[in-house]
């Protein structure tokens, strides 16, 4: 039985704990045993993106020895997920990188970890509603997560109508979307356009930060797309209310 | 010190060379490597894909008529503007007024004879001088070139070993795929920029 | 002043200006599709496989001259003197301008014909020429129509993406005098013609034409350049003299390391499979030749090149300037060209601007990315692109160049971030804090401190209490 560490993400953590429970239920369901390091706090990307280097190389470290003795450290999220794999063993130094490599070659997306890692063809949740798939930019180009979340869709009833330019980035980005906010506002709007043309009912991703952007710029329009996170969906855990939506 | 030496100076300071035996080229794709019936059909296809049209003849007698009729297609005046290229030389243009030298303001049709061609793009070869003006090229509104199936290689690498193996060195080397266009207006691909608004090969024997 | 002038460090008021006019939206948005899908087409079509395994080997190839780019520059050299040519070096842009002036001056010109070269731009040749009296005049049709604007260009393969046909109309009506200013502009041909005509006259006035270069064959002396309108060649073929202005990164060593770049080009560019006009250039015309220049000289322009050999910017010098970048940019479709400030927009621009005009000019374009990685996806150089706006970050952070309220900001998060009891305490209240504001609607319409979120959009509210704190009370 594989022992999986979560990385809940700063995100998930406080503002939707429901996405960290639902992947907890996705990777116990596949049969991992699954256990959260108290000693997380974020991936140090805000850090590393900001040119801050030496902040973010203290947060890997962290990272590192919080998660390395576990078989597979898995993530809600392609843009955390991708920090560990593809930028810890160029931030860190000295003995810290084989460690940092070591961690990288454990770490995975939930979605991957599930298709690409266990072998998953299906997961119980019977969930027959129209949704559109927004590809949130790290987990596809850095981890090419695109068809996993797609077929994990597909087993639980769910159709997924493809958006025009599910590909592009939704304008959230991290720390662009306070710096360049009328530049990022007007991709969200073309991103929450595409997404409600499809006429889905469910607009998913991967990553929480795309969500809140995504969910926010839909509920400021009145667009009435509710907006999810893939896990939540694949879990059958929709009885939380949508991203944004009161109880 | 020279802005050269100064320039290659900060250069060597730090680009120190590599350990490398460069050879050129590589990664040919497949799409260069036709041969035989399929080169000269990938040729035609792909320059007809780039808004030419072609026509084949069996060899360089046919070429007075043919040209003539496409002229009369066209509702061009009967008249070419050609360079001093050998084969044209020993022609009869019969109605068609021909005439030799460079391209002028004022040109409704020119013709060249290319070098080669290379199938992998639909692609015409023409090499300047006193045979082909570099003009002729790019100021008529017609374009007619005249190339023989058996020069048309299946990409760059036979191209250039033509090139070399010819031993001359043109001031150009005019690679042509298609009539000229621009998108500029409007991003509304347009033919006849300000080159020829129509290309048309001749493509002699099989 | 020796380069061209920058806006860059307006970047964000550019943005703005940018966002609100509906012409240049209207036609970013007509441009926004096209480049995109054909790339795609012309890369299926040749195989993704090989295409990708052609980019490597283009990579590869700019590595290894880039690590022998002394040795190919003089054997270039020596090959352009021996075929009659002369190689003049410009280590800035004042000394481009003044070399080009020399050779103008000395064959006596009036008017210079120029093919699009982004070097030129880069060093501001135009206003050089025109305070000295000479008038330049553009051919590519895309560089004419912004030349009549009195604009620099929004893109590097297509200059005036962002002109409506409209706008074109006005500007034709306007400069074009000599003609019945009643006449029928209405079709887009009509347009084109109108353009040709006009400039097919120029050309035979010329005295000098200027291109730039794609590359530069060390093996033979050749330059090349890439076109589809043909205006390049009528500008180097028709005047006595014939400038090529190419920056010392744009060396291959032989013919078919030519060919490995032409390969991705177009497709990278433009979708095409190859361009209409690919032309080697080498040297004067040949005795007997009845036409072509009489005069070729190559300026080689460094400019800051050199400097950045060495560096982590170093992969910058691959570029082969397709655009693909540019075209794939959710940031540049959104703003266009101009809003970028200076030459060279889109993710290219936002690694070579810094380092061209210095991070404190041009430090706004490495930000203003969302590091969605689709730029490095596409090139076909396979140039690091958002990692090296990162590094241009780093720079910036290192030099204190940071906004202070980010560095602030940052500073603050990263001392709980590295003390995680401290940070479930801070997460634990800052979410209970922002449960109180939500007031169980789901969502905030208003938070302080956060504007530049909530006055686009509003903040998903906490579903509850934190996520560790919810795990560590039911295990």
């Amino acid at each position: 039985m594989p022992r999986v560490a979560l990385f809940v993400t700063c995100l998930v953590d406080m503002f939707r704990p429901s996405v960290g429970f639902a992947t907890v239920k996705l990777l116990e369901d596949a049969g991992c045993t699954v256990e959260v390091p108290e000693a997380q706090t974020c991936c140090g990307q805000p850090a590393y993106n900001s040119g801050d280097r030496a902040t973010a190389a203290q947060i890997a470290q962290q990272v590192i020895v919080a998660f390395e003795s576990y078989d597979y450290v898995v993530a809600p999220s392609g843009s955390c997920a991708g920090t560990i794999v593809k930028d810890y063993p160029d931030l860190v130094q000295g003995a810290w990188v084989p460690r940092a490599q070591a961690l990288a070659a454990k770490t995975h997306e939930i979605t991957s970890f599930l298709v690409d890692v266990l072998g998953v063809e299906s997961v119980t949740a019977d969930m027959p509603r129209l949704a559109t798939y927004h590809d949130s930019c790290s987990g596809l180009r850095t981890l090419g997560v695109r068809d996993q979340p797609r077929k994990l869709l597909a087993s639980t009833g769910v159709t997924v109508r493809e958006m025009d330019e599910a590909e592009v980035c939704c304008g959230f980005g991290g720390t662009f979307c306070v710096k360049y906010p009328d530049i990022s506002a007007s991709m969200v709007a073309d991103k929450v356009r595409h997404a409600t043309d499809t006429g889905a009912e469910l607009l998913l991703a991967g990553d929480l930060g795309c969500l809140m952007n995504m969910a926010g710029k839909a509920s400021r329009e009145g667009r009435g797309i509710e907006v999810r996170h893939v896990v939540e969906v694949l879990a059958g855990m929709t009885d939380t209310p949508a991203i944004g939506e009161p109880k | 010190m020279s802005a050269r030496d100064r320039i290659l100076g900060r250069i060597r300071r730090v680009a120190t060379g590599d350990d490398i035996v460069w050879q050129g080229g590589g990664a040919t794709p497949a799409i260069a490597r036709t041969s035989g019936a399929d080169r000269v059909e990938r040729f035609i296809a792909q320059a007809t894909a780039a808004d030419a049209t072609v026509t084949r003849l069996d060899g360089l007698a046919d070429l007075p008529a043919a040209l003539a009729e496409e002229l009369r297609n066209r509702n061009l005046p009967a008249a070419i503007r050609h360079g001093a290229e050998p084969d044209f030389a020993a022609l009869d243009w019969g109605t068609v007024a021909a005439s030799q030298g460079m391209g002028r303001i004022d040109e409704p049709a020119t013709l060249s004879k290319a070098r080669c061609a290379m199938a992998e793009t639909g692609t015409l070869v023409l090499t300047s001088g006193p045979d082909n003006p570099v003009t002729l090229t790019f100021l008529g509104e017609t374009h007619f070139v005249v190339v023989d199936a058996a020069d048309i290689e299946a990409g760059f690498e036979g191209v250039f070993a033509d090139l070399r193996a010819a031993g001359s060195s043109p001031r150009t080397v005019n690679m042509v795929t298609g009539p000229s266009r621009s998108a500029d207006i409007g991003q509304v691909l347009q033919l006849g920029a300000h080159g020829p608004i129509a290309l048309h090969i001749f493509v002699l024997g099989a | 002043m020796s380069l061209h002038a920058s806006t860059t460090p307006q970047f964000k008021q550019n943005s703005r200006d940018a966002l609100a006019d509906e012409n240049l939206q209207s036609a970013l948005r007509s441009a926004r599709n096209g480049f995109v899908g054909k790339r795609a087409i012309a890369r299926a079509k040749m195989g993704e496989d090989e295409f990708d395994a052609l980019r490597n080997r283009g990579r590869d190839l700019k590595n290894h001259v880039l690590a022998n780019l002394g040795d190919y520059l003089e054997a270039y050299e020596r090959e352009v003197i021996a075929s009659g040519g002369h190689v003049h070096w410009a280590e800035t842009a004042a000394d481009a301008q003044a070399i080009v002036l020399d050779i103008c001056r000395k064959a006596g010109a009036k008017t210079v014909n120029k093919g699009k070269t982004m070097i030129s731009e880069e060093c501001g040749i135009n206003d050089h020429l025109s305070a000295n009296g000479i008038t330049p005049v553009e051919t590519d049709l895309g560089e004419y129509i912004i030349q009549l604007r009195d604009e620099t260009p929004s893109h590097i393969i297509a200059p005036a993406v962002h002109v409506t046909v409209p706008q074109v109309r006005e500007e034709f009506l306007k400069a074009h005098t000599h003609l019945d200013p009643d006449r029928d502009l209405s079709g887009l041909d009509t347009l084109l013609k109108e353009a040709r005509a006009v400039l097919r006259a120029k050309y035979f006035e010329a005295q000098v034409g200027i291109t730039g270069a794609n590359m530069l064959i060390a093996e033979t002396g050749q330059s090349v350049i890439v076109t589809n309108e043909g205006n390049g060649d009528l500008s180097q073929s028709l005047p006595k003299v014939h400038i090529v202005m190419a920056s010392i990164e744009k060396i291959v060593p032989t013919m078919e390391d030519a060919a490995t770049v032409l390969r991705i080009l177009a497709r990278s560019a433009t979708g095409q499979d190859m361009s209409v006009y690919t032309t080697f250039s080498q040297g004067p015309r040949r005795a007997g030749d009845p036409d072509g220049p009489e005069e070729y000289h190559v300026v080689l322009l460094d400019n800051g090149r050199s400097n950045m050999l060495g560096t982590e910017f170093q992969d910058m010098l691959r570029c082969i300037r397709c655009g693909a970048c540019m075209n794939h940019c959710p940031v540049y479709q959104t703003v266009g060209g101009h809003a970028y400030g200076w030459v060279y927009p889109g993710p290219m621009g936002a690694v070579l601007t810094p380092s061209l005009i210095g991070v404190e000019e041009g430090g706004h374009l490495p930000n203003a990315s969302t590091f969605c990685g689709r730029c490095e996806d596409v090139c076909p150089m396979r140039i690091p692109l958002p990692k090296m706006m990162r590094h241009w970050r780093e720079r910036e952070f290192e030099r204190n160049l940071t906004p202070a309220a980010t560095r602030w900001g940052l500073g603050i998060w990263g001392w709980f971030a590295k003390r995680p009891a401290l940070y479930r305490l801070a997460t634990r209240g800052g979410m209970a804090g922002l449960r109180l504001l939500g007031r169980g609607r789901g969502r905030l319409g208003k938070v302080p401190l956060a504007g530049s979120w909530t006055d686009a959009r509003d903040m998903p509210a906490p579903q509850g209490d934190t996520f560790m704190a919810q795990w560590r009370a039911k295990r």
